[in-house]
């Protein structure tokens, strides 16, 4: 009995310890006069021992961004770059939000 | 032979890409189409501590993996403090980038610039990437 709470108090100690997040670069370009239409996008993967051949999912932000101001033009991006680490397991992710104006006709 | 075979899978597993940093700028889709560019420069780093600790771990005799691990610690000592990747021996590889951007882009309007600090590593040894994505605007 003693062995398993020893286990599981480890299991739960590791788990809760090591799912830490770093904050790896944080950027903001201008802002605009006009803040009502915030638009966000994530993108992330996740490695398993930091092992991986590609950084291709920082795109998918990019497309959800302009998918989001279709027509429009997005100021004031804030990009934060960040690496959540949990049990062997690297999960890297890319958050940006900004305004999108779209002018009228 | 073991250790060869184990040192040999380390460094084929560490042919992986690594994300320092990115920043998005600005996205304008309201002046016109949209055509997708891209600049990539890089140099080749190197980790003379990583090298020489790999080298020992191959040593036969005692006494050459004691100096060799001496000699690690010394060069890890040496390049200790902060940095991003492994040293390049060129400080301005990247400087002719925005020269090259502009040659992509002939109507000299871009936006939706994505500055990317990455690298393929290979061990001691690693590709320090600086590229940057971009859409011209036609």
């Amino acid at each position: 009995m003693k062995k398993l709470f020893v286990i599981l108090s480890s299991l739960i100690a590791i788990s809760v310890l090591s799912g830490c997040v770093s904050l790896n670069s944080v950027s903001l370009t201008q802002l605009p006069k006009e803040r009502d239409h915030l638009v966000s996008a994530t993108a992330s993967d996740l490695v398993f021992l930091g092992f991986t051949t590609q950084n291709d999912f920082v795109d998918e932000a990019i497309e959800s961004l302009k998918a989001q101001c279709r027509g429009g033009k997005l100021t004031g991006i804030l990009t934060k770059h960040q690496t959540t680490a949990y049990v062997l397991v690297f999960k890297r992710e890319v958050i940006a939000s900004g305004y999108c104006n779209i002018a009228e006709a | 032979m073991l250790r060869v075979l184990m040192i040999s899978l380390i460094l084929i597993c560490s042919g992986c890409a690594r994300l320092d940093h990115i920043q998005i700028s600005d996205i304008d889709q309201s002046q016109g189409d949209l055509r997708p560019i891209s600049v990539k420069l890089s140099d080749t780093g190197f980790n003379a501590s990583e090298a020489v600790a790999i080298t020992s771990e191959l040593a036969q005799s005692e006494s050459a993996k004691e100096n060799l691990g001496d000699l690690a610690a010394i060069l890890a000592l040496i390049n200790m403090g902060p940095s991003t990747g492994n040293p390049v021996y060129n400080d301005r590889y990247a400087e002719n980038i925005l020269l090259q951007l502009h040659q992509q882009c002939p109507t000299g309007k871009i936006t939706a610039l994505r500055n990317i600090r990455e690298a393929r590593s290979y061990g001691p040894v690693s590709g320090e990437i600086v590229r940057i994505d971009a859409d011209c605007i036609l």
